[in-house]
Parts: structure tokens; sequence; C-alpha cells
């Protein structure tokens, strides 16, 4: 019996290890067999051949009628270039793990959604996508000549195009929203500065003991204040590892953590704490700000507040508060420039498991150049979903009953601002890009892809630190400021703070050096 | 007669600190739940304004009505969890208890070859890459039903606790005098095995539909089609869209255009959710202690 047990052990050792490289060879061979034949098919299949499906992925959720609308686009493409789409949808659960799969298991996706915030750089560089640039005069003239030459460039990685960029140029930079109304009410101060922000929470506290006075969550609020403060490269005053880097002198980096301005910011959190304008477990808090404002239980948003989302905030007020007044202060007024956002902000690529690139590429260049297949899927079916009055968009029913809401598809890429359709409340916002497009300043800081490979062990291990140590100070909750800073600056170092920092900036420089930006 | 009573009076003592205990850890487990009914009952204003309380300070059905008010996303969730709970607890225990049988049967030659290969994945899986790309490259299921069924159908734990658990209710003699009367394999798997094992297919059963009922995961990796959602998952997803548009579309800039359900409207569901599966409990409870003892021991 022990003998028979022990060669079975011998035996079954050598299968397992058999089947393991059988399986390893298998993986192998269909991956490049599959990229290889993908390719080939492709050059060959310029003109209208089979027909083929092709695989569509979008981030988020699917509006309700969807279907209604791939049919309809189906008709069209099928007539037009001989293919399907099929729309498919990861919701926003874990949709970065999934986009990761989506990428990485070489299953069939012929168009994909790209933005910074989805890693597009670093996937590009990985090689995750095609590079672009010799189909797109073949199969794609007209989407070529639609896109601006510098928008072209602006994309690039290592030369190469790997996304075709949205053309529509909007402004996310954020501002600070607040409670007009009250501020009339109690003669305060435009939160426009430091002081005068502080003078306004004060009154609001002094005046409405119910309400807090800063809608806040996760600690966020210090991005604004720094957007306040600084002239930072980043719009979003979100620079990574604690670092500072200034939009006239991008070579110069220093670090914000530990520095006295670090510490002079934290006071004030502290002071702003005890007086009692943030909600005693703001660490807790899962409402979003947005909803705290609209539903009057806070007076000010600090960060997250971009002039769309401020608009949605005065709509949705309109409806259920009349009475009351929102202001808006932009942080770029501030700042003295604002940035738009980078073409790479929004587009398309085809990830290199497509079997059909060039199809997808034709379609795609339908998608965002020929209006019948850019209203469908922007904005639904006319007369059935929406109605354009006076050249507004006008949504049919309300977003409960209406199957297809404007932009139902979450199609932020393929916007064409010569299709465009607005609703008439957004006159505001193409006031305010108006108003943002005389201190217009080009993004330098999008187009940078940080390779955090050499340091992901620490940045996990920085990640924890800052939660556990520094948003307690972010938000007041630390007694002794002085102690709490250094206690986290020990220990960021102990997670490897310095060598992340050092060669973050390694890399900034190149590419500094790289893209021509002194 | 002295140490009798000096017995019972720790008997007592040892009741009174263990039926606390119990209970405190039973209000522990309930508030939460509690929490979450009340809520569910409550104005959402109320919530926003004051808070979460143990009983509805502003009574209003509004939670429930929200959900109500277009319930055909939620039915269909509804739909594909109760199928594919009732279907994969049905041949998910039909494949354990077939596989606990064999493997439990002292005339298979092979038996440890196969627990070997059994135990073998709980000690070394391959990871959720190639798993994924199994079941989505390979066998091609996303947007089915049976990638919804076929991931959970066999748990290594459950079938080993299956195989302790048969070992132990049926005796070898019982299937040699079954054998001696004339039955074969399937006559004794299905006429004495099952029947004697009924505490552990309880048990197993309740494990497998818990599984099953609980499950999100496979439908946010391998389904894109909104109505072959699970109810979890559809309950997850419409929160994490809420925790997105707080986290990613700072910066981002993206407009999102869905409607975001409100907190009594989250807590409504969560009953809705939850609900069924709590009556299921009563019913397989007396079979579990006893089905879960006998196998853990053995194991």
């Amino acid at each position: 019996m022990h003998m028979r047990n022990k060669t079975f052990l011998r035996h079954l050792s050598l299968i397992i290890a058999l089947m393991m490289f059988a399986g390893v060879l298998a993986a192998c061979n269909t991956g490049s067999g599959e990229s290889t034949q993908g390719s080939a098919e492709g050059g060959s299949s310029t003109s209208k051949g089979d027909k083929v499906t092709l695989q569509f992925y979008m981030l988020g959720d699917a509006p309700k009628d969807l279907p209604t609308i791939e049919s309809e686009i189906n008709k069209l493409a099928e007539a037009d270039l001989n293919v399907n789409v099929k729309f498919n949808y990861t919701s926003w659960t874990d949709w970065d793990q999934k986009y990761k799969l989506l990428l990485s298991s070489g299953q069939p996706i012929d168009l994909i959604f790209t933005a910074d915030w989805t890693f597009y750089q670093s996937y590009a560089k990985k090689g995750a996508f095609l590079a672009l640039d010799e189909m797109l005069p073949k199969v794609a003239p007209t989407l070529q000549a639609h896109v601006p030459e510098d928008m072209w460039n602006a994309v690039k990685i290592n030369e190469k195009i790997y996304t075709v960029p949205s053309t529509w140029i909007e402004y996310v930079t954020e501002g600070i929203a607040y409670r007009e109304d009250l501020r009339e009410k109690y003669n305060l101060p435009k939160p426009e500065s430091m002081e005068t922000l502080e003078a306004y929470l004060e009154g609001i506290k002094a005046n409405e003991p119910d309400m807090i006075p800063i809608a806040d969550s996760n600690a966020n609020h210090t991005h604004g204040i720094r957007q306040l403060n600084s002239k930072l490269v980043n719009t979003a005053g979100q620079l990574p590892y604690g670092l500072d880097i200034m939009y006239e002198s991008p070579s110069n980096v220093a670090s914000y953590w530990g520095s006295a301005q670090h510490l002079e910011d934290l006071k004030t959190y502290k002071r702003w704490m005890d007086k009692g304008f943030f909600p005693k477990n703001v660490l807790n808090v899962k409402d979003t700000s947005n909803s705290l404002l609209q539903n009057g239980k806070a007076a000010v948003i600090l960060s997250g507040e971009n002039p769309n989302k401020f608009n949605a905030d005065v709509i949705k007020i309109q409806s259920t508060h009349p009475d009351w007044k929102l202001g808006y202060f932009p942080y770029p007024n501030a700042k003295g420039f604002a940035q738009p956002v980078h073409p790479i902000h929004n587009g398309f690529a085809i990830p290199r498991s497509s079997k059909n690139p060039e199809r997808a590429l034709a379609f795609y260049e339908k998608l965002v150049t020929d209006k019948r297949y850019n209203w469908l899927t922007e904005y639904g079916v006319e007369g059935k979903n929406f109605e354009v009055q006076d050249g507004y968009y006008k949504m049919i029913g309300d977003a409960q009953t209406n199957g297809f809401p404007r932009e139902g598809m979450n199609g932020w890429a393929w916007r064409n601002p010569e299709f465009m359709l607005y609703d008439k409340s957004f006159d505001d916002v193409l006031t305010m890009f108006e108003e943002l497009d005389k201190i217009k300043k080009p993004d330098i800081f999008t187009g940078f892809a940080e390779d955090w490979t050499p340091y992901q062990a620490e940045k996990a291990a920085l990640e924890q630190v800052e939660k556990q140590y520094l948003y307690p100070l972010n938000v007041g909750l630390v007694a002794d400021v002085e102690t709490g800073l250094n206690t986290f600056m020990e220990k960021a170092k102990q997670a490897g703070l310095e060598k992340i920092q050092s060669e973050y900036t390694k890399q900034w420089q190149e590419y500094l050096k790289s893209a021509g930006i002194q | 007669m002295h140490t009798r009573a000096r017995d019972s009076e720790f008997t007592m003592l040892f009741q009174v600190i263990a039926y606390t205990f119990i209970l405190f850890l039973s209000i522990i487990c309930l508030v939460p739940f509690l929490l979450i009914l009340s809520g569910s009952f409550s104005s959402n204003e109320s919530i926003v304004r004051d808070g979460y309380h143990l009983f509805p300070t502003d009574f209003s059905l509004e939670g429930y009505k929200m959900v109500f008010k277009f319930p055909t996303q939620v039915l269909k969730a509804y739909g594909v969890t109760v199928f594919t709970t009732v279907v994969g607890t049905a041949l998910g225990l039909f494949f354990i208890t077939m596989a606990g049988f064999v493997l439990q049967r002292k005339d298979f030659k092979y038996r440890n070859t196969f627990s070997f290969f059994i135990y073998f994945t709980t000690l070394f899986g391959g990871g959720l890459v190639p798993w994924y790309i199994m079941l989505a490259n390979y066998f091609n299921l996303t947007d089915t039903y049976t990638v919804l069924i076929f991931p959970g159908l066999m748990t290594p734990f459950l079938i080993i606790l299956m195989k302790n658990f048969i070992r132990s209710a049926v005796p070898d003699e019982l299937i040699e005098f079954a054998k001696i009367d004339g039955a074969n394999d399937f006559r004794i798997y299905f006429s004495v095995v099952l029947n004697l094992a009924m505490p552990g297919i309880a048990t197993v059963g309740l494990f497998l539909a818990l599984g099953y009922w609980n499950d999100w995961f496979t439908s946010s990796l391998f389904i894109n089609n909104p109505d072959m959602y699970q109810l979890q998952f559809y309950l997850y997803n419409t929160m994490n869209t809420i925790t997105f548009i707080d986290q990613m579309a700072i910066g981002t800039g993206i407009t999102l255009s869905q409607d975001v359900p409100t907190e009594s409207t989250k807590m409504a569901m969560a009953i809705i959710v939850t609900g069924p599966i709590l009556f299921l409990y009563p019913f397989v409870q007396r079979y579990f202690v006893r089905g879960l003892t006998i196998g853990a021991v053995k194991g």
C-alpha cells in the first residue's frame, strides 16, 4: 500500500507537470496565433468582406433602450460596412478590475473606451492596443481629418497613436460651490480666498447651527484648498505622493508633504474642525458631497465641483427648492489660468486582441463623423427619446420614463462639436467655458505616463499610511498637528516615500524633456 | 446529595452565563439588520437629516414604492437569482452526493487519487486571470446562465464534507447487505445513501443555496446584459454607481445620466434581497447542526 502510494505520487506529479506545461503551451499558442491571425485578416478586409460582429466595450451601465439603438445602428452599419456591433457595458462595479481582465485575457474586443483615468498611457505602453498610424489614412481618412493634428500628436505614446481622441473641448476645472442665498441673508463675504472662505464658513456655523458648513467625504477638500492657494501643474490639484510641481516651473519638483506650508494647512483644518465646519464622522460619510448640498444639509463644496456638476446642482435645486440660490467660484480665477481637458481624457482604442481592427476603425469613423450614427448613440431615437426645439436638445418625458437620456450610452468619447445638441440649461456651462477660454493654457500634466512598476510595493504601503495617518490630520482629528505630521512623515518614509518621489521626479523630468516643455 | 446540589448550581450558573452571552451575540447580529429594516421604512429626508434610528422616526413607504415603481428590473434580477439558486443547488447536490458516495467506497480503487485531485485545488488555485480566461475564452460562457451556475457546482470543501458524512452515516455493512439483497450501485445510492445522508444533504444544500443566492462576483465578471444580473449584483451595482459618482467624477468631468437611488430605497432593496433566504433557514436548521458537526469532527 505504502509503496503503491509512493509510485502513484511520482506518477501524479509527472502528470501535473505535463498538464501545466501543456496548458502554458496552449495559452501561448492561442495567444500569439490569434493576434497574427487578426492582423492578417484585417489587412485583407479593407473593402466590405464577410459580415462580422464588432465587440464594443464601454464603461458603466447600459441605458434601458440600448437594444433599440443597437438594432438601429446595426441597420445602418450593415448597409454601409457590412458589420454588426454588439455594445457591451462593464457596469461601475469593479470596472477597473474588469477593464484589466478584458485587456489581459486576450478576449476578442474591437473597440474599447480609453481615458487617462482608465490608465490609457500605461496600457498603451504595455502594448495592449494596436497602433493606428498606418490604418488611419487607409480606412478612416475622414476621421483623421476631423481630429486636429495637435490632438493626434498629444495622444501619442512612444511616437505612436493608440487612441482616437474626442474633439469637444471642455473644462473639468473645479471650483467652490456655495449657498449664495444664505450669504446674502447673513451678509457674508464671497468665499473666494482662504480668509473670506473661513469668514463665510464661520457665518454659516453661527447662523445655521443645524447645517454642516463643508460637504466633504474622504477628506477631499484638501485638493480644493490646494487649488485655491497654488498654481499646481495638475488641474484637479491631485498630485500623487505629496509632490509640488508648479505650472510656471515644471522641472522644479518639491515635496509638499512635510513642508511648512503643509503644516500650516493642516493647522487650518484643525482650526476648522474645532470650529465645527466638518461633521465629526467626516471620514465615514457615505453621502456624496453633492447630495448634501442639494438636501440643504451643507453650505459649501470645496472639491470635485466642475462646471458640469455645478450646473446639475443648480438644476436640481431649482426644482426642489426654488427659493435657494447657488454661487460658484472657479479655482482657475484664483490661479489665473485654466487648462482644458487633455485629448487623452476621452477616447477609443482598438485592443490587440481585435479580430477586425480595420472594420472597427471604419465603424468608429462613422460613429464620430456621420450625424445619423452620432445622434442615435448620443441622444437616442428622434421623436421617441428626444426632440430638437429651437436648436436645443429636449428630452421626451423624464429621466424615469425615458429609456435613453442625453448621452445615455456614456458616449463622451465620440462627441462631435459639429453635431452636438445641448439642453437649454447647459447654456450657463457654455458661458463658463467661454470665460475659461480667455485664460486658457495647455494641460502639460495629463500627457505624462507614470510607470509605477519600480515602486509598486512602496506605493501600496504608502496608500495605507496615508489613509491611517494623513486623513485624520486632513480633517483635524489629531490633537497635536505638528507631532501628527511628524509621525505621518516618519511612517511614509518607512513605506518608501523618498524612493517613490525620486523615481517619479526622474520619470517626470524625462517626460518634460521628450515633450519639449521648459 | 450535597455535591449534586452544587452540580446543579454550577449548571445553573453556566446556563445563565451561556444564555446571556448568546443573547448578547444575537443582539449584536440583529441590530444592523434592524437598522436596515427601520431605514427602509423611514423617509429619505429623516435619514439624511438625523441618520439611522432603531425605530423609524418618520414612517414612510417611499423606499419600497421607489423600488416597485419600475419593478421589471428588480423582478428580472429576482428571477435570475431564484433560477440559479434552485437549479444550481439541485444539480450541485446531485454531483456532490455522487462524488461523496463514490469517494468513500472502499472498493473504489482510485479513491485516494481522485480525492487528492480535489483536495489539491484547495491548496493551489490558478488565480483570477486564468479562471477568467478559461470561462470567457475557452468555454465562451460570457452572458450565459451557465456561467452563473457552473463555477459554483462543486466546491472541494463541500465534497470532502459530504464524503465524510456519508462515511459516518452509512456503515459499509449496510452497503454490503444491500448488495447481497441484489441492489446495484445506483439503487444503493438512491435508496440507501440519499436517505441516510439527509442531514448532510440539508447542510450542503443550504451552503450551496446561500452561495448561489449571495453570489454577485460571477455576474460582475461575466454578465454584460443587465437583464441577466443576479439580484445581489443588481443591488451592489446601484450602490457602486453612487460611490463612483462620488469618487471618480472628481476631475474626470464625466456626466452620468442615471438616477441615483435614495437612502431609503437602498435599504428597501437590501430587505427585499435578504428576505427570502431568511425563510429557508428555519426549515433546514434542525438538520444543520447535526450535519455540520458530524462532517466536521471526522474531517
